[in-house]
């Protein structure tokens, strides 16, 4: 074991490494700010359209056009509709009704409807709502084959596309973050090698002086650490400040957008930036102790 | 305190540089090595270091085995130790008190006793007034007068010395020498190393000879060339 007091020295010696190695330790820490700050966008547009997805998910129903039923074969068809698990609510909504939100849909636009009024052709339906936004295709399933029911409609392509959205982010997202992480990773543990290098002289003479490795590896433990948390602080501040006044600017040009409001995303963000930043820059430098330090 | 028995080392390309040596070190004694180059000398202190680990056989430092030795035991073993080379290996970016010092920083031993410690060992070797020099500000003889206090300041039982006068000349040699029989004198058992024919014949101290890897001879007042 190590004594607490020692780290004063182990501090000591990493902060004179990484002067001494001013250009490496600007590259890595640039590296490190870099990478974690595409990771950072990535995750503010994923946050961002996931706050999408889920209102216009919210606001997804199920649209069931009717037959022509008499009153009981309507209340029948309800009753079957509201014991479909997953329905939340079920509302009636008669062909008059359909007809005046199609006029008030059309506003001033409504001449070219003028005339099919006394014969209307849209139907009775009901709208259907569900708890959850992903049982939404469920729903429908059921409600198709109810009797009575003529035809559904539901946002497919709108919740498809999302999902597919969601899906090639995911797979987008973590492809780039590994890629990312690995470079990261690379010039941390590169920085760390020539770490060693400028000092395997000293290195020797500690092995001789009776040194444990640990009291070897310590510095570089921390040169690495202090590289990653210096990149993901870089990044997190300039990520947190840049969404900060998009946000500002944004909530002014697009005033319903369901934007995802800095506060306590971006408090969030910074943290998980910072801690991925102290995982790489230990794991760097343990990557390159490894192989360049373990007699 | 120190005993070999049927030590053999063989390195990886084949080459034996030792034979079945068998000596035996009291604590306090004083221990000329001699030989020819090549003959194993260095590859002794190795093994004593847990630099190398030997071939067969027991290397037997205060009753423990240190063939034995697990990885994260050496460091221990080489605490027990002090070592000067006929290279000094200082830092040379580092005064001479803050190389003395740092073999104490690596022990852990509290500033406050670094300081007083690393002051005595530098009146010890006669450099108090050279502490704040840098290694290349210095004579080969004070260079060594360094390794030698780094060696000492932990106080360790044993001593080992591989031609510590290698790089110096005869009266500086001297210098050396002297300290370390002043070092001997309270008690640390010492391994020389040496080809300085003229120091081993003067002192008279027990001699160890090598060639080509066996124990050779072993005299308890002996001289370079038996
Ligand atoms: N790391 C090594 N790998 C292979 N062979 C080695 C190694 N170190 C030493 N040897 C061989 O072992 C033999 C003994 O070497 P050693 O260094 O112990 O000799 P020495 O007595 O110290 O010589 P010198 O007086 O020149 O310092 C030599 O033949 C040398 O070539
Ligand atoms: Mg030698």
């Amino acid at each position: 074991m190590v004594k607490p007091r020692t780290f004063g020295y182990f501090f000591e010696s990493a902060g004179k490494s990484l002067l001494r190695n001013s250009w490496m330790t600007l590259a890595s820490i640039s590296t490190v700010a870099v990478s974690l700050l595409v990771l950072g966008i990535f995750l503010v547009v994923a946050a961002n359209i996931n706050a999408v997805a889920a209102n216009v998910e919210g606001q997804l129903q199920v649209t069931a056009h009717l037959a022509t039923l008499s009153a009981a074969e309507r209340g029948r068809l309800e009753a079957e509709i509201k014991a479909i698990p997953g329905v939340t609510d079920v509302r009636f909504v008669p062909q008059s009704e359909a007809w005046q939100r199609l006029l008030e849909w059309y506003g001033d636009n409504q001449d070219f409807l003028a005339g099919w009024e006394e014969e209307n052709p849209l139907r009775d339906s009901f709208e259907i709502r569900a708890d959850v936004s992903h049982r939404v295709p469920e729903v429908a399933a059921a409600v198709t084959v109810l009797a009575g029911v003529e035809e559904v409609l539901w946002g497919r392509e709108i919740v498809e596309q999302l999902l597919a959205i969601t899906r090639m982010m995911r797979l987008v997202g973590i492809g780039l973050m590994v890629a990312l992480a690995l470079a990261a990773l690379f010039i941390i543990a590169n920085t760390i090698r020539m770490a060693i290098f400028a000092r395997r002289r000293e290195i020797g003479i500690m092995r001789y002086i009776g040194a444990t490795n640990w009291f070897i590896r310590w510095p570089f433990v921390i040169e690495g650490l202090v590289l990653g948390l210096l990149g993901g602080m870089m990044a997190a501040s300039v990520l947190a400040w840049g969404y900060y006044l998009a946000v500002r600017a944004l909530v002014q040009a697009i005033p319903f957008w369901p934007w995802v409001q800095p506060w306590p995303f971006l408090q969030q963000l910074a943290l998980l930036l910072l801690s991925i930043g102290v995982v790489i820059g230990i794991l760097g430098s343990g990557l390159s102790l490894r192989r360049y330090l373990d007699a | 305190m120190l005993e070999l028995s049927n030590v053999t080392k063989a390195y990886p390309n084949g080459s034996v540089a030792l034979n079945q040596v068998n000596m035996s070190v009291e604590r306090g004694e004083f221990v000329f090595v001699v030989g020819a180059s090549g003959a194993g000398k260095t590859t002794l202190t190795k093994l004593l270091l847990r630099e190398e680990k030997p071939t067969s056989g027991k290397i037997t430092i205060n009753g423990k085995n240190i063939a034995k030795l697990r990885p994260h035991e050496v460091p221990y073993l080489r605490r027990s130790m002090g070592v000067v080379f006929q290279d000094f290996r200082l830092m040379p970016t580092w005064t001479v008190e803050e190389n003395v010092a740092f073999a104490m920083v690596v022990v852990e031993t509290a500033p406050r006793l670094i300081r007083r410690r690393v002051a005595e060992v530098l009146e010890l070797v006669g450099l108090t007034n050279k502490h704040a020099q840098l290694p290349s500000q210095l004579s080969g003889g004070e260079q060594q007068r360094v390794a030698l206090a780094r060696a000492i300041v932990n106080k360790p039982m044993l001593l080992l010395a591989d031609e510590p006068t290698g790089n110096l000349d005869p009266e500086t040699s001297w210098g050396i020498v002297k300290l370390l029989l002043d070092i001997n004198s309270t008690g640390t058992t010492m391994l020389m190393v040496t080809h300085a024919k003229q120091i081993v014949d003067t002192l008279r101290k027990r001699v160890v000879e090598l060639e080509s890897g066996c124990l050779t001879r072993d005299e308890r007042c002996g001289i370079y060339h038996g």
